[in-house]
């Protein structure tokens, strides 16, 4: 945190607490390694159906429904082997395209049009900021079902069902309030001492908005950005509606394909599919959690 | 409070321009007619920065939610045309003891799982705000549950571990409680659920953690310089720091219980059993519009959880005048 | 500056919409004169592979027409088929069954196929027995059959052994009773769990006594008093332990009791023994109904069917598609049992049965001539049909009594078969 500088003084100096003496350190350690101790126990019981997942997927498919095991006794590898022919002529590639295409695509509509929405409702004072407000938070309320047909009729009158329009517009014009209000929540968080400023600069709402506040949102951005993708790539509800072709299902919907009531069900092939469904996501969290701790260097501004 | 102001910003750029000149004073009175002007700007402004999400809102949300709100107030079966019928549908809920039961049954999870699962995010969050290493591994690790979505596969997982000589029943049996199997019985089921919820503790636990970075370091150092000990810590600095995304986390949490629906349905396979106990208000909804072809009255119904929890939402808005103090505008602004 | 940001926004935008379009398929006919089906049925990966040789097959021996199939699990499939179908969007030809048959019938969702059979584009010959009828409704075609199931007692040999009862044809409840209790007192496993919530049981019970579920036009065909009796009578034996008890067969779910290895033996359609006996390692085997007279079982064929969409821009090529999937021996010695025994006499020749299938195909001739006809399931049967489990899970778990529930089950029903 070489960059932070204090801008402004916390009161009188205060001294250095002195050096600890060695008995004291060790208790420190002690006290540090609690938290390990205190994660790995939490995390036993956490990753517990998890693992569970991971036997399953080497368990034959008709063991695994109600089975005791955490591990199978003899593990198979068919069901991973089975699922590189595909499912059902489908090459298993095409649905992991299909999801990165969908998710990408959500992650940048989501950025663009929930920050704008964000910005305006938290930092400009419009008329009707309020109503409208008011109106984006009812849009939370109302069950998912009851919207599924009306919305349905829309786009089939736009003659759009089985495209991924369906799928991706709403991110693009900010129909998701939950990260409206996410990044709402986040900017009030900013001192509007900034804004004040800037305007003194002669900076308009677009230059503030650019400048000053995206960056220091970091973290709600970062967070929408994990939040968006995994959602979508989990999604199966607005992929299962709108989209006949089975080439265009994404690996959500693709993992419903080994099981009906009708036949044989493949568990095993199911569980296989979970497994690697989840790779791409725990990659992508990887990778992306790191940049919520980066926005640690941010955090100065608050206080 | 203490005002430390560290800049992360680089030297030169327009935020630290301005960032310099905060707390250089009030801004200069702004005559009449010059108040005037900038209120027009602001105005137009406003709707240039939110006209995607009004497109949005008319395009997509507004006519639905209307739609929906006609239609509660017909009988539809989907493939005819809707025949008005007035308040029969709202009338028809208070005489239906299924409604009830499903009204019971989501309050009771609403009010044990939503704090029970802010309550884990909040405390791994807190647990894993501090640098020290491995973080990026217990912080997945963490989220992991929550990747997995509520799929068919967790459906059958939750089974699995909540029957009976599984592992929750033969660990609950070491200390003493023998409960047998959760997933076949009517008075243990919904707590299965409850579990799946808190378990998937991952998305306000990120939600937390984003808010805990936004809290500078300096304030806990003064804090505890000054002798305060952690939970004086927590309770002074962090809690109040955070209070926009507890908000957050509490009201979103709150609305997302009071619709819980996917879970529900793959762990009770789509029926909201044992016994009617798992029957959430969204799983009964579903099962009246979808399998019964009673699309007016599951419209009814959708309202009339949008009432209850519109309820819910505006009270807890009003309490956060009260609790939750944001930077930059006098506490519980708009 | 701003234009230019706002202008990549624009383009990120318009990419990103594009990329949707491209996307896109097309359904409808083309400008060459080819015509595009939709196909969609429910079902898993393994039923897709063997349809989607059907549907090349078929596409090879008509030039003029393209199908594009679509498929998923039973419960999205319907979701997705009433929003579609709602917003005006289903596919031209969809799997259907008998007990949603009426139900879409009195929607005006069905396609009604007589004029096609006129013109010679769909055959109605050649069904098994017990099937010819089964898509019509009121003088119209609404469906043909692709295969067909009957009722049975799928039952643990080894268990049913020990117990020195061999179930076969003639047997009757008595019987049935004395063993299952027999195993059940044997200790290890049940003799079986309560299928009183299953309608198509209870429906054969009441079969053999001149009654049935619904009557003709459409009514429910017994009395408060026979389902009570029904339900006390199983009640009783969950109660004393010789049944499964609920929260025990609740918890397997979605696996049988009879898979699940809890129970010796389930009610159920005769084609689950070939899933059944993959997830167990018990030698399972098929049994006709017990009787009430020692002759009649009461059993029917139900089917699995193909319908066409009322508002299809194509009913002729809807109505040469469904006859090929429906005569067509190759087709039928690609799809096997999938869907049931093959509907017609030339496609059930053309395909040679093994292992679990050849159990269902000797059972079904075996049972062949007691099979009668079919009580039509009027409109409201899926939803009685799930009340009627529902209330005695109920009842079973000792949350409503019987009575209670058989009232209960009573106002719910009527109602869904009024409406």
């Amino acid at each position: 945190m070489s960059r932070t500088e204090p801008v402004e003084p916390v009161g009188p100096a205060r001294p250095r607490p002195p050096r600890v003496p060695a008995s004291a350190r060790r208790r420190r350690t002690a006290r540090s390694l609690l938290p390990h101790l205190l994660s790995v126990a939490l995390l036993v019981v956490v990753l517990y159906p998890v693992v569970w997942v991971i036997g399953a997927s080497f368990k034959p498919g008709q063991d695994i429904v109600g089975s005791l095991e955490l591990f199978p006794t003899e593990p198979i590898t068919g069901n991973f082997r089975r699922l590189t022919e595909g499912i059902a002529d489908i090459p298993l590639s095409t649905f992991f395209v299909n999801s990165l295409i969908l998710a990408v695509g959500s992650v940048g509509g989501v950025l663009f049009s929930c920050s704008l929405a964000a910005y305006a409702f938290a930092r400009i004072r419009f008329a009707g900021r309020a109503v409208m407000f008011g109106l984006m938070i009812s849009t939370l309320l109302l069950p998912v079902h009851v919207l599924l047909i009306p919305q349905y009729i829309v786009f089939q009158k736009l003659e759009l069902v089985d495209t991924y329009v369906p799928l991706l517009l709403g991110k693009y014009l900010a129909v998701d309030a939950f990260f409206v209000f996410l990044m709402v929540q986040f900017m009030r968080g900013l001192p509007r001492e900034l804004d004040e400023a800037a305007r003194l600069d002669g900076c308009g709402h677009p230059r503030i908005f650019w400048s000053i506040v995206l960056p220091l949102c970091r973290p709600a951005l970062i967070t929408s950005t994990i939040f968006t993708f995994i959602w979508t790539w989990n999604d199966f509800m607005g992929p299962l509606i709108y989209l006949n072709d089975p080439q265009k299902y994404p690996v959500a919907l693709g993992m419903k394909l080994f099981i009906d009531q009708d036949t044989l069900a493949d568990y095993g092939g199911m569980m296989a599919m979970s497994l690697l469904a989840l790779l791409p996501v725990l990659l992508f969290f990887l990778a992306f959690q790191r940049f919520l701790v980066e926005g640690a260097t941010t955090s100065g501004l608050k206080g | 409070m203490t005002h430390t102001k560290t800049s992360p910003l680089p030297p030169g750029s327009a935020a630290r321009r301005a960032f310099r000149r905060a707390g250089t004073g009030p801004p200069p009175v702004a005559t009449a007619g010059e108040a005037r002007r900038r209120g027009r700007r602001e105005n137009l402004a406003g709707y240039l920065f939110l006209s995607p999400w009004i497109l949005g809102m008319l395009l997509l949300t507004l006519g639905p939610m209307l739609a929906s709100l006609y239609l509660s107030f017909t009988e539809y079966d989907l493939f005819n045309a809707p025949r008005w019928t007035g308040f029969d549908n709202y009338r028809a809920m208070f005489e239906d003891p299924r409604w009830a039961t499903s009204v019971g049954v989501t309050l009771q999870y609403v009010l044990i799982a939503t704090p029970l699962k802010l309550a884990a995010a909040l405390g791994v969050a807190l647990l894993l705000a501090r640098p020290r290493r491995g973080l990026g591994f217990y912080r997945s690790a963490f989220y992991a549950p929550s990747l997995i979505g509520a799929s068919v596969s967790i459906g059958i997982v939750w089974r699995a571990i909540f029957q009976d000589e599984a592992v929750v029943d033969r660990s609950l049996r070491l200390f003493g409680a023998d409960i047998g199997g959760w997933v076949g019985d009517p008075d243990w089921a919904i707590y299965t659920l409850v579990a799946l919820a808190v378990w998937q503790f991952g998305a306000p636990m990120v939600i937390f953690l984003a808010g805990l970075k936004q809290v500078p370091r300096e304030l806990y150092e003064a804090a505890e310089v000054d002798g305060a000990g952690a939970w004086r810590r927590f309770r002074s600095v962090t809690l109040p720091l955070i209070s926009p995304v507890l908000f957050f986390n509490l009201l979103l949490e709150t609305i997302h219980s009071f619709q819980v629906f996917t879970s529900a349905y793959v762990v009770s396979n789509g029926r909201g059993g044992p016994a009617d106990s798992t029957l959430f208000y969204t799983l009964y909804l579903y099962e009246k519009g979808f399998r019964e072809f009673r699309m007016g009255y599951a419209s009814a119904m959708a309202w009339m959880l949008m009432l209850g929890v519109g309820l819910v939402t505006f009270v807890l808005f009003r309490t956060q005048r009260g609790w939750v103090h944001y930077e930059g505008e006098g506490a519980g602004g708009r | 500056m701003r234009a230019g940001r706002n202008g990549r926004r624009l383009r990120t935008a318009a990419a990103a919409l594009a990329l949707g379009l491209l996307a896109a398929g097309c359904g409808g006919s083309g400008g060459d004169g080819t015509v595009t089906l939709r196909y969609s049925w429910w079902g898993d990966a393994s039923r897709a592979k063997l349809i989607n040789k059907t549907v090349a097959l078929f596409e090879r021996k008509h030039p003029g027409i393209t199908v594009k199939t679509d498929f998923l699990e039973y419960e999205d499939f319907w979701k997705k088929f009433a929003t579609q179908s709602a917003g005006g969007g289903a596919p031209d030809v969809f799997q259907n069954s008998a007990a949603f048959l009426r139900e879409y019938g009195a929607k005006n969702v069905l396609l009604d196929l007589t004029p096609q059979v006129k013109a010679g584009h769909l055959g109605t010959d050649g069904f098994r027995a017990g099937l010819e009828k089964a898509g019509e409704v009121d003088g119209k075609l609404l469906a043909v059959p692709v295969g067909g199931n009957t009722f049975a007692l799928i039952y643990n040999v080894a268990e049913f052994e020990k117990a020195g009862v061999s179930p076969e044809k003639g047997w009757t409840w008595d019987q049935y009773h004395a063993a299952v209790e027999k195993i059940s007192k044997a200790g290890g496993i049940k003799g079986a769990a309560a299928n009183a919530g299953v309608m198509y049981l209870y429906d054969l019970v009441l079969r053999q006594r001149d009654k049935a579920f619904y009557t003709a036009d459409g009514e429910l065909g017994f009395t408060k008093d026979d389902l009570r009796t029904w339900w006390n009578d199983n009640y009783a034996d969950v109660e004393d332990g010789t049944l499964v008890p609920q929260k025990k067969a609740d918890q397997v779910a979605p696996k049988s009791v009879l898979a699940a290895g809890i129970a010796a033996s389930e009610f159920s359609w005769d084609n689950f023994i070939v899933r059944w006996s993959a997830e167990t390692d018990a030698e399972l085997a098929l049994a006709p109904l017990p009787t009430t007279d020692g002759e009649r079982t009461g059993q029917y064929i139900s089917s699995l069917m193909l319908s066409g969409y009322a508002r299809t821009q194509h009913p002729e090529e809807v109505a040469r598609f469904i006859d090929f999937m429906v005569h067509d021996p190759e087709v039928g010695k690609i799809m096997g049992y999938n869907r049931g025994v093959l509907a017609t006499e030339r496609q059930a020749a053309a395909y040679e049965p093994e292992g679990p299938d050849a159990l269902v195909a000797e059972y079904e001739r075996q049972i062949a001539d007691l099979v009668e006809p079919m009580t039509p399931q009027p409109a409201g049967t899926s939803v009685t049909e799930a009340a009627f489990l529902r209330i005695w899970g109920d009842v079973a778990h000792g949350t409503t009594s019987v009575a209670e529930g058989v009232d209960q089950f009573f106002s719910e029903a009527e109602q869904a078969l009024r409406s």
